[in-house]
């Protein structure tokens, strides 16, 4: 334990072989997809449930479960991913162990666009949310690193003038929910992050931009690896290290952005599932990256799924579980790190 | 395995998604076109079966007789309901609160019609279509005469026009009695305002509530343009404007007046002074929104003040 508690970024001293671990999780991940088909607030027989996922039900439940439950479910999968690579790749970058998607302003930045939206602007229809929240998300992080810049970008003022850029942003959307108590109702489920209702024409739209940044990552991956050995050893090791920087930034930057526009800011998945993984596969990117990606939709569809069967048939945002997990294991992460 | 195995495994998961998507909707029935505020729906000619996510369109329903068999309810039962309109119904479903409700809970109800909100549920009106014909109306946002127009629109879709016009003449009379009730000499100002822990938030004359008062006599303290029917004020703001009668719709038991009534301030108020700061129903009053809501509104806002 020694050697793992020492830092973050260590290979974690595995004995195990890493890829076992990986179709292990998918495989938690498969079998938790098919549980939250089944369960809900309407009970749906098992075996009603199997033969309508494959269109051959009695056509009942027909909506239920390919129209209501599924398509949340294939969501949990992409925005697991997508807030999972993107801490990933951030904590890679930053080489901190506390960073995550929020700390580069883009959690704040999309939050606040949306509270414009929806909060500041009512007579604007909610269609345009993903857009608003995407550019909201992206100037945001644009903000962040042009103020970082200093020939060059150092960790370190990466994470401070985000940690303050967020902040700003963070103190507008409070600004704008004290000032608009009456039409809180859907900001708050927004802020909150939510797979509620979500359709199969949102996770055709955003799968295909997950999957291709995901892919971008991963051959990302030794880049990364050498990049954490901090940046004077990259540059020996013939890394350019600003660009890559910048490219590894901007595709955290996408795929949070493109999560948060469709589900809103479900907390914490960004920070925990990076670290997560590393404990289970080591710091090694190209099994690091699949591995968050599994253990992020594994958080999310578990928070969802909690979130559907609690009360029925009132509905708990994802992210306000997401939140509950996260809060005490943010501050287990500053006591294991502390001093860091 | 090697990477690339592993990311056919992923290719090959997303596809079969995306052949399950291609699983037809149902088709469109035969009917009659209502238009909306989100467009037109084609809705049968006599619905049987009606979810309603707003409580106005309770009202509604109930004013021509009609149970819904889903309702969004907030998770309060019957409690969610003002007890005038719930014993006017039968049996219903909750269907979850309504800013979230439980889209599996509505689909099992097998609706012919859904009622929705434009502020509350514009986002999700693709998910309700695939459920249901479904009719967007002004419940949560609307002013008291978008509210009656909005009842016409129901009546419509219910395919009970005739009952529905005849009931709003009914209304019509009823407020104008009641109007008959305020001397054309009344001058007091009223505020009524939906209070909570930390906030008080007032209704002004193009709000709901503030639009109907003034229907029946009551002139609103804060005479706001049309689109900004809510104020937000401090206890200095509330004595700047100094209204004659206060009408509080309490969302909380201790809120933010239960601090203010310690302030020596609060007793230069002339609402103070007269006695004229009156706790009345919140479901009723800040929650119901439609003729009958209206109709209990008027004759209790009467009653309180003569």
């Amino acid at each position: 334990m020694t050697a793992t508690t020492t830092t973050a970024f260590d290979s974690g001293a595995r004995t195990q072989n890493p890829w076992v671990k990986l179709y292990i999780l998918l495989a938690i991940a498969v079998g938790l997809t098919l549980y939250s088909i089944g369960v809900g607030a309407i009970r749906v027989p098992v075996w009603e449930t199997v033969q309508t996922v494959f269109g051959v039900g009695s056509g009942k439940f027909d909506y239920i479960i390919q129209q209501y439950r599924m398509p949340r479910i294939a969501m949990a999968w992409i925005v697991g991913t997508g807030l999972a690579v993107s801490g990933t790749m951030i904590q890679g970058v930053i080489r901190n162990p506390l960073a995550s998607p929020e700390i580069i302003g883009i959690t704040a930045g999309a939050g606040l666009a949306s509270a414009v939206l929806l909060l500041g602007m009512p007579e604007v229809s909610v269609q345009f949310l993903p857009f608003v929240s995407f550019l909201g998300g992206l100037i945001a992080a644009a903000l962040v690193y042009v103020l970082a810049f200093k020939r060059g970008i150092s960790p370190a003022r990466l994470a401070l003038v985000g940690i303050a850029v967020s902040a700003v942003f963070t103190s507008g959307i409070d600004y704008l929910m004290t000032s608009f108590p009456v039409q809180l109702d859907l900001a708050l489920i927004w802020l909150a992050g939510s797979l509620w209702a979500r359709s199969w024409e949102q996770c055709i739209a955003i799968a295909p931009w997950i999957l291709i940044m995901f892919v971008g990552c991963l051959m990302m991956a030794h880049k990364l690896d050498v990049l954490a050995l901090g940046d004077e050893q990259a540059i020996g090791l013939g890394v350019r290290v600003e660009p890559t920087r910048l490219l590894a930034l901007a595709m955290a930057v996408a795929l949070a952005g493109a999560s948060v526009a469709v589900c809103g800011t479900i907390g914490f998945v960004g920070l925990m599932a990076p670290h997560m993984a590393r404990r289970l596969v080591g710091g090694q990117h190209h099994i690091l990256l699949p591995t968050a990606a599994l253990v992020g939709t594994l958080l999310v569809l578990i928070a969802d799924t909690l979130g559907r069967i609690i009360s029925p048939p009132v509905e708990v945002p994802a992210g306000v579980i997401t939140s509950i997990v996260g809060g005490p294991y943010f501050i287990y992460l500053l006591y294991r790190h502390r001093g860091w | 395995m090697s990477r690339k195995k592993y990311f056919f495994k992923r290719l090959s998961i997303l596809g079969l998604i995306s052949f399950l998507v291609a699983i037809p909707l149902t088709s469109v029935q035969a009917g009659k076109v209502i238009k909306h505020e989100m467009g037109e729906t084609t809705v049968p000619d006599n619905p049987q079966r009606i979810v309603v996510l707003e409580f106005s369109f309770v009202d509604a329903l109930a004013a021509v007789g009609i149970t819904p068999v889903g309702v969004a309810d907030d998770n309060k039962g019957e409690g969610a309901l003002i007890p005038e309109i719930a014993s006017k119904l039968g049996e219903w479903t909750p269907v979850g609160a309504r800013k979230q409700p439980s889209l599996e809970v509505v689909s099992s109800l097998n609706p012919d019609l859904i009622i929705a909100d434009l502020k509350r549920h514009e986002a999700i009106v693709g998910e309700l279509n695939g459920i249901a014909p479904t009719i967007v109306l002004r419940g949560l946002q609307g002013t008291y005469e978008d509210n009656v127009a909005s009842m016409s629109v129901i009546g419509e879709a219910l395919g009970l026009s005739d009952q529905m016009e005849k009931r709003i003449a009914e209304h019509r009379s009823t407020i104008e009695a009641l109007a008959a009730k305020v001397p054309a000499s009344e001058s007091r100002t009223v505020l009524p305002a939906v209070v909570w822990a930390d906030g008080f938030n007032a209704h002004a004359s193009s709000s709901y509530t503030g639009e109907l008062l003034e229907k029946i006599g009551f002139k609103n303290a804060i005479q706001s343009a049309p689109g900004k029917p809510y104020a937000t004020m401090t206890l200095e703001n509330l004595i700047a404007i100094d209204p004659d009668v206060i009408f509080l719709m309490k969302y909380s038991d201790v809120t933010i007046v239960d601090g203010w009534k310690s302030n020596p301030l609060w007793n230069v108020l002339k609402a103070v002074k007269n006695n004229q700061i009156h706790v009345v129903r919140t479901t009723l009053w800040a929650k119901f929104r439609g003729m009958i809501a209206a109709e209990i509104i008027a004759a209790d806002a009467i009653k309180l003040l003569y």
